[in-house]
This record gives C-alpha cells, structure tokens and sequence, in this order.
C-alpha cells in the first residue's frame, strides 16, 4: 500500500502534467498518451487495493480522454477536478488507510460531470479516424478493423480476415495501446488494429468482414488531387517518417531505468561514506608519525601517496552517494496546485498557483522536510495575503491572486520563493501586535526597521490572523516554518510591499556536501574554520601587531587589517600567548578581510558538517560539527556570525 | 514444432497459430534479444503479430508468402518504428 501510495503521487502528477500540457496545446499527442497511460497505470492499481470508487472514476476519466483524443471538444476541467479528488483520496488513504465513507456516492458524481460533459452523439472511435498517411494516393476502399479483445477467445483471426481481403493494396497493422513494459504482456488480449486498402468494390470487401462487421469501418478512397495531398500529408507523414533512433527512448526501448530504494539504506550508505570520510583522516596524522621515526621517511611518504587517493576515492564516493540523494522537488510540487484550490475555496478566494524550477533537485532529506514548511507559507499567503475578489478589485486587482512557487539553484543551495501579489504586511501592524503580545518591548519596538518589523512574523508566540481561522491560526505560526529551515542547515526570510504582495524566501542546502575545514586550536580547544573563507595563515611577530583604540591591528604586505582572538570571540579563555609569534588565520568576512588569531594550526580536513540540531540550532557563530577521527566532535565556526 | 529456438535465433516455420503466441512471447522476454526468423513462416495468426508488434525483436528471413512477403512484413517493419495511429 504505501508502494501505491508513492505511485499513485506520482501517476496523479503526472497525469496532472499532461492535462495542463493539453490545456496549452490541445493536440498535444505525446501529452495525451503520459495522460492515459498514468490514468491507465493508476486505475490497473486500484484494483489491488480494492478501491472501486477510484477505480470507477478513474475509468470515467479514461473513456472522456478517449473521446477527446478521438476529436471530441471538450474543456479538461472535469478531469482537474477528477485528479483533485483522487489526490485527496490518496491523503485520505495515507491518513486512514481507507477511502472516506462517501467515497462512492462523490465518485460516482464525478463520474456522471465527467460523462455528461462528453457529447452524446460522439461515438467511441467513430468519425475521428484518419486514414494513415501510407495510404495516400490510393483509390478504392480503406478500412478500419479494430477486433474485440476477445476475439482470439472467438476463434477470429484477424489477420487471418485481413489476408483474405480481395485485390489488397495496403495493409496496416498497428498495436491499439501501446504495450506498458511494466505489466506482463498477454499474448491472448487482442490489441491490434489492422488498416486496409483494396482495389475492389466496397460490396465484395465488406462481404468478408460480415462476421465482425460491428469492428470495421469502410470509407472509399478517391485519388486526392494534389492539392489536397499537399493539405493532408504535413501532419499525418509525420509520425511515418520518424527515424526509429528518435522514437526509440519513447517507445518500450525506454523502459525507465530506475530502481526504488528504500530511504532508510540511501541514509545509511550516506552515514558509511561520511563515516568512511571521518576514518581516512586519520591516516594524515599516522603518515605524518611515520615520516617523523628514524628511517621512516620513504614509508611516511608512501603512506602519504596512498592517503591522498584514498581520500579522493572517498570524496568521490561522498559526491556521488550526494548526487543519488538528490531529487527533483517535481513531485513536491505537483501536490500544491490542487491544495491551493482546495484551500481558496474554503476561504471564498479565487487563487492560481504557478510552479517553475520542479526540475531543480535537491537531497531527499531537504525535499521530505520542506512540505509542511511550504504549505504552511502557501496558506498564509491564501489566508493573510491575497484578499478577497471584492476587495481585489477596488484595489484595481485581477479577482484571481496569483501566487507564485519558484525553486532555482544559486551556487550551492537551492532558492525556493513563495511570492503573492496579495495586500502584503504592514509593518506598522506586525509592530503593534508584537507589543501586543509581550514579544518585545516598546523602546525595542522603536528601535525596529520595517524589514526587521516584518521579520517578527518568525518570532515563537506571533500570529498575524486578527481572528484564528481554521487553516492558518492553528497555533503552528512561522516560527516552525523558520526552524524547520534552520533544521535543514538554511534560511528563511520575508519581504513584502504594502499593498503589492509578500515574498517568502527559502535558502537551503542542494545537498549535504564535503566541507573542507581548516582545524585550529584556541588553548585546549580546538575548533573548525570553512577553507573557503580563509585566505592565507601567516605568522605575525609582536611587533607587527599595532593597538587600535581598543582593538589590535596588523599590517600585512600593504593592507592593513583588524585583528580579534577567536579565544575571545568563542570564550574560549586562556591567555595570549605573548612573547612568541601569534598565528593568524586571514579570512574573507562579509568582503573584508580579517584575521583571526589562533594558537596553532592543527590540521586540513574534508568534513561531512552535520546541521546543528536541537537547542544548539539557535547558537549564533555555528555552521555545524563533524565527527573526529577519534570520534570527538568538532565545532566548525561560522565566522560572519561571530564577528557579527 | 511452428516455435523453434535455433542457437541465438527464433524460427517460426509453418503456419503459426494462436498457441505459438505463447511460446514466442516467452522466448522473447527470456534470455537476450533474439532476432527472429520468418523465412521458413508460411502464415501468422493476429495474437504471433501482436506479438512482434509489441515485443519488437528484430525481424530476419523472407517468407514465400506474398502476403507475409509483400503486405505484413513492411506494415510490421513501419509499425515497429512508428507511433500507433490515431493516438
């Protein structure tokens, strides 16, 4: 069940997929087919659960495709409603692990819209047939013969029948679906549809297709002027004229190549590379001793060589086990369309919801955490942003509010933005209920910017809803939404225009990667530095160091910079050791280059940093810790934080 | 026998009925891609057609059949690289 459960996610999306693609090209075939065949998959599903309600929908909404992609017009907008409500029987399912008890009597009312909107009159597989374009230039008669499924069962042969046809020209023989490599192939269900010219009169054609006459059609073919093979040839040559390289992959050839794996064992194999990381440090450290015992040199070395390509195999293994980690955030983000219409409705709001980036990917971790997050910063935008249609439209609005999720990579990290275009935060108000509620006090309040005001919506205890409604004031308010960000080693902020809309920014992690650190020791702790912020380490003699008012300085070529004891800014204690040369570390802090004085350099290494958790996660000048070859645990600073 | 496995390559010999569906479906999804010979093949049912059709092994041999010859085997070999009409 919870197999079907992910399926049927992704059928559903897929599915949704399609019918917005048709939506925007109605004879989109490619579209058309995804459409059926997840409709297809889904209802071949059903059957296993025992789900008749869904089953009987969802075969509703096969047969309204059928008839559209036969020609029937018809708007899709049954067929949204219909997945929307399959998506909500699948939340139902994961819930309960059943259907909702009026489950049946809504399908079948789905079922009857679905139905009534296909017009009577089109009969299945009827008018819409196109003669192939093989057949172009031919005179006599052409037909469709389309046998039942059962045929074989009846003792018909249907290319038996065809061979049989008098003075034959053209024949065609074509699957009616194409084969789902996934299921079994059954040799016994006839799927075929055999397409005919014959040089001969109707009359004796159709004489020997009398026992199936109900599965055949007849059309007389006349030679077409040129003109109008001209005018009919461009869209049916063509699927013919494909070459089979590029139909390949979409064909049965492309059978999707992937393997379903447990997430528990994607972790743990992630926790053996990280573990496998943290030992291979190690070896610096024993090579090093090597090299440092009478006649070691040669075997220091070699053992060196041998830790340098195991320490590239094993960030090889880390980036690649990082990379099968990562996911498209796609199937996130095909369950907030429908959400956010089921979630305007009951707030008597008219809201679009418009997805780009679903193609960005990102670790699991990331897109398994973001879901509640995200939907809870979609409610408010429906809740607290977008106003009601009357309201909209004395703003001199469209009625329908239009929210905007957005994922993108920049650099390392993934941007996720929730933008409205709803009547924004007033900063003055945000102030005022802070007051309100004891969150800080009046001199506070003053002191604060719009931007900062604004940022109190994260604050614990804050809830910008006058009255608490049933979606968004469930005593679950931003701060979860900023923690959970936290949790996931990212940010989250908001800005908003009075009056023009709100905009919630998510910065997080594309992956759990390998930082490299640089390790230093302040008196008996020792601490780790991101190398990418450093820019050098030098030595400084004390008469280099210059005392500036209440701070130090010290020149370096023909710069020079401020210098702070990382010991202070840790609390760290113990005191400088004067006399001797100070180490510093020079790195870049927020484009300005600062150095940090350390007492030693301990060692480089590449660490798998672990989000700091808990009550550590508000700590203000952490990034995180790794493990230690020793199995200690190694704080990595934060340094913009710290001189903050 | 209609169905033979003959080293690497399947042989349809003989007038191929409903029955031998099975069988070719079976040698075609056991074991690896194997080409199939239909110059000994002196008439196909619908269900072997499907068969190939939808399996699409790679098709070998001439058969005497003008019909096979001259009408199914060029409608099998455009079908198997084509869309099915109509979709």
């Amino acid at each position: 069940m919870a197999q079907f459960l992910v399926e049927g996610r992704e059928l559903v999306a897929e599915a949704a997929r399609g019918l917005s693609a048709l939506a925007l090209q109605p004879g989109d075939a490619a579209a058309m087919e995804a459409c059926f065949r997840a409709l297809h998959t889904l209802k071949g599903s059903t059957g296993l659960f025992d789900l008749e309600a869904m089953g009987r929908l969802l075969h509703a909404a096969e047969d309204r495709l059928t008839a559209i992609r036969d020609g029937a017009a018809g708007d899709l907008d049954a067929l949204v409603a219909m997945l929307d409500q399959v998506d909500r029987w699948l939340d139902s399912l994961e819930r309960h692990g059943r259907l909702p008890a009026d489950a049946t009597a809504i399908g079948q009312a789905l079922a009857g819209h679905i139905r009534e909107e296909a017009p009577t009159e089109a009969p299945p597989a009827g008018a819409a047939w196109t003669i192939p374009a093989e057949f172009a230039g031919l005179a006599g008669t052409a037909l469709r013969y389309v046998p039942r499924e059962d045929c074989f069962y009846l003792g018909d042969d249907p290319i038996a029948i065809a061979s049989a046809i008098p003075r034959l020209t053209a024949l065609r023989v074509s699957l009616r679906a194409p084969w789902d490599p996934s299921e079994p192939y059954d040799p016994f269900t006839c799927n075929l549809v055999v397409e005919a010219v014959s040089a001969a009169p109707r009359a004796e054609v159709e004489a020997g297709f009398r026992l199936v006459a109900d599965q055949v059609q007849f059309a007389d073919l006349v030679v077409p002027k040129a003109v109008d093979r001209e005018a009919v040839a461009p869209e049916e040559v063509a699927p013919g004229d494909v070459t089979p390289g590029e139909v390949a992959p979409e064909q049965g050839g492309g059978a999707r190549r992937s393997l379903r794996v447990d997430a528990a064992r994607l972790d743990r194999l992630a926790a053996l590379a990280d573990d496998l990381v943290i030992a291979k440090a190690g070896l610096a450290g024993l090579a090093a001793q090597v090299e440092a015992l009478p006649g070691g040199h040669a075997l220091g070395q070699a053992l060196r060589a041998r830790q340098a390509r195991l320490d590239r195999l094993a960030g090889d293994l880390h980036a690649t086990i990082g990379r099968v980690r990562l996911v498209p955030l796609a199937p996130l983000f095909a369950r907030f369309p429908r959400l956010v219409r089921d979630i305007a409705g009951s707030l008597s709001k008219i809201a679009a919801l418009e997805v780009v980036g679903g193609e960005v990917e990102v670790d699991k971790a990331v897109v398994d955490a973001l879901a509640d997050p995200l939907l809870h910063v979609l409610r408010n935008a429906l809740d607290h942003g977008i106003e009601d249609p009357a309201r909209r439209r004395r703003a001199g609005k469209p009625e329908a509010g239009q929210i905007r999720l957005a994922a993108r990579v920049d650099g390392d990290q993934v941007v996720i933005e929730v933008t409205d275009d709803g009547a924004g935060i007033d900063p003055v108000t945000i102030r005022d209920l802070a007051l309100q509620r004891g969150l800080l006090a009046p001199e506070e309040a003053a002191r604060l910017d719009d931007a900062a005001a604004i940022d109190l919506i994260f604050a614990p205890g804050f809830s910008t809803a006058a009255s608490v409604t049933t979606l968004s004031g469930r005593g679950v308010g931003m701060d979860v939404v900023r923690s959970a960000a936290a949790g996931l080693g990212g940010k989250v902020a908001v800005t908003s225009t009075p009056g023009q809309g709100t905009q919630v920014q998510f910065r997080l992690p594309l992956a759990m990667a390998l930082v490299r650190i640089l390790v230093v020791a302040c008196g008996t702790e020792t601490y780790g530095l991101p190398l990418d912020a450093v820019v050098e380490t030098a030595r400084l003699t004390p008469d280099r160091v210059v005392p500036i008012r209440s701070g130090r300085a010290f020149q370096l070529r023909d710069q020079v910079l401020p210098l702070v004891r990382l010991a202070d800014l840790v609390g760290a204690g113990g005191a400088a050791a004067a006399g001797q040369g100070e180490r510093v570390v020079i790195a870049t802090v927020r484009g300005q280059q600062v150095g940090f004085a350390v007492d030693a350099f301990v060692d480089r290494m590449d660490a798998a940093l672990r989000p700091m958790g808990g009550l550590l996660a508000q700590a203000p000048g952490l990034m995180g810790t790794t493990l230690l070859a020793d199995g200690g645990v190694l704080m990595v600073l934060d340094l913009a934080e710290l001189v903050a | 026998m209609t169905v033979r496995l003959d080293d690497t390559v399947i042989r349809l010999e003989g007038a191929c009925h409903l029955e031998d569906a099975d069988a070719l479906t079976i040698l075609l999804q056991t074991g690896e891609a194997r080409p199939v010979d239909l110059s000994a093949c002196e008439a196909l049912h619908a269900a072997v057609v499907q068969a190939l059709l939808a399996l699409k092994p790679s098709l070998t041999g001439l058969p005497p059949s003008p019909f096979l010859r001259d009408l199914l085997l060029p409608a099998l070999a455009v079908e198997r690289q084509a869309r099915p009409s109509n979709l």
